[in-house]
């Protein structure tokens, strides 16, 4: 049985006036145990409407949506969530007491919860930072403690949403390498929102292209077979790209023909 | 730099600052006016020594001071649970908005008659006023605090596995904190206003009293020590109120 399964799965919105909005439409795709996949689609097409129901924060309006077999139903801590800003920190807890967050609402005691939050501040690197505010922290620190709140919780799955877009590029490229890392230690299967080509490629085991909104739907899917730290010199590299360019090239194109109408 | 440098350093601009303002009024007292109903800073000064000598002034500055910090905790108390309710649930904003659009429009100065009818002239009235002044502005910051929270933190922690309870006192509420206290801190700064009023009308004791019976019988040197008084205790209860943000609730709301 595959870890996630979405069938049909349709979200309308209904504005205060004027026709329904259908944000996503006819969207199956199903993720295995331990799998990067990196969903990949142009501004506008749906990608976020579609990690917001994974996460439970939004119910689709019809299809179904299960985690091994069970329907989800609302947010839980099985599926961790890395959104893109850094609003979603808790400011006035230190670093070490944002990723223990989950714990301390789960319940697990003062001392165990301390023990496995800075295991996990070791492994997002950084350590020696634990007793710092995320208002002292830079952008990718703080996206560091997102990861390690979501994964101290021990979720099935993380999901995140372009946790990476807000940063500059040297910063970005070495998170990428990063995650890779913290992916590869951890094994916990991820669902990864990106409108980077280059991103997509250079994390994910596979690909899904979506088609441009309103109505977006999976174009299609790559797997990526490339292994260990990805060169984007290498030729096999350059193919994927090549690939998944000329896949998302019209559809980029067709969003940016409805934004300027 | 050593520690005796630093706050030197921090505090001697501050000094200076205050030292020009009576300098100021020194020099407009003594050389521009020439005016017996505009007395120089070391007459009040002298006036202020040998009133808190003989306690006249103590007991005027503490009556006042109670008044205020009563009405304020009261008020403050009051508000807060109000303000996370109308912020958190919007029927109860529906429902409440009405009762604090209206009354906070009206000022507590003219709540004055009305509290000495209900209440007369004792204790209870000022109270009444100073929690009247204090209790709208803590609500309508506190009601902005919450729904101001960036969705996300809550959709984290519901993600992480928080239920309703967890969010409203783990998170919707130590993110509100700084508003809260902006709130108390605007709302301290109001009753200033509000108990000086009060007493000018009705009072025995306080510095409005003060004001109002230096006008009586012409102690001009009087009046000026009331308002000496009012602007020293207003500037110190802040640097307080700022202190203890910054002691106590730093982590909440860095204060620059």
């Amino acid at each position: 049985m595959n870890l996630l399964s979405l069938r049909d799965v349709e979200k309308r919105f209904t504005p205060r006036r004027g026709a329904d909005y259908v944000a996503v439409r006819d969207f199956n795709l199903e993720i295995a145990e331990g799998e990067f996949f990196c969903l990949l689609g142009p501004s506008g097409c749906g990608k976020t409407t579609i990690l917001n129901l994974l996460a439970g924060f939004e119910q689709p309006s019809s299809g179904s949506i299960a985690l091994e077999g069970r329907l989800i139903e609302g947010p839980h801590r099985d599926r961790g969530v890395v959104f893109q800003g850094d609003d979603s920190l808790f400011a006035w807890l230190s670093a070490v007491e944002n990723i223990e967050f989950g714990l301390r609402v789960n319940g697990v005691s003062a001392r165990e919860r301390r023990r496995r939050a800075m295991a996990f501040l070791e492994l997002v690197g950084l350590h020696g930072q634990a007793a710092k505010h995320p208002p002292e922290l830079s952008g990718g620190m703080k996206q560091r403690i997102q990861i390690a709140r979501a994964l101290a919780n021990e979720p099935k799955m993380l999901l995140m949403d372009e946790p990476f877009g807000a940063l500059d590029a040297q910063t970005r490229s070495h998170m990428q390498q990063e995650l890779v890392r913290i992916w590869q230690a951890t094994r916990k299967s991820i669902v990864f929102i990106t409108h980077d080509i280059d991103e997509a490629v250079t994390l994910g085991t596979r690909i899904g292209v979506m088609t441009a909104g309103p109505g977006g739907r999976l174009k299609g899917v790559i797997a990526v077979d490339l292994d260990g730290e990805r060169d984007r010199t290498d030729p096999r590299y350059l193919a994927y790209y090549k690939q998944v360019h000329a896949m998302i090239r019209d559809e980029v194109a067709k969003a940016n023909l409805r934004e300027a109408s | 730099m050593t520690a005796a440098r630093r706050l030197g350093a921090e505090i001697g601009p501050y000094l200076f600052g205050f030292l020009t303002l009576f300098l100021a009024w020194h020099v407009a007292a003594q050389h521009i006016v020439q005016s017996i109903l505009f007395p120089p800073p070391l007459l009040v000064l002298e006036k202020g020594v040998q009133l808190t000598a003989s306690g006249v002034l103590p007991q005027h500055i503490g009556a006042s001071l109670g008044r205020i910090l009563v009405g304020f905790a009261c008020g403050s108390a009051l508000g807060l649970p109000i303000g996370l309710v109308i912020g958190s649930f919007r029927l109860a904003r529906q429902i409440l908005e009405p009762w604090t659009e209206f009354l906070r429009f009206i000022p507590s100065v003219a709540m004055i008659t009305i509290a000495v009818i209900w209440f007369g002239i004792g204790e209870q009235s000022k109270i009444f006023l100073i929690i009247y002044t204090t209790i709208f502005t803590v609500i309508l910051n506190t009601a902005a605090g919450v729904s101001s929270i960036a969705p996300n933190k809550l959709r984290a922690a519901q993600a992480l596995g928080a239920g309703r309870w967890q969010i409203f006192a783990l998170v919707a509420l130590p993110a509100t904190v700084p508003f809260i206290l902006t709130g108390m801190r605007l709302a301290m700064a109001n009753s200033f206003t509000t108990i000086v009023a009060a007493e000018l009308i009705s009072a025995n004791e306080g510095l409005g009293v003060m004001l109002w019976n230096g006008r009586m019988f012409m102690l001009i040197d009087e009046i000026f020590l009331s308002l000496v008084c009012l602007g020293l205790l207003g500037f110190a209860t802040d640097r307080l109120f700022r202190w203890g943000i910054y002691r106590f609730a730093g982590r909440y709301a860095p204060v620059t």
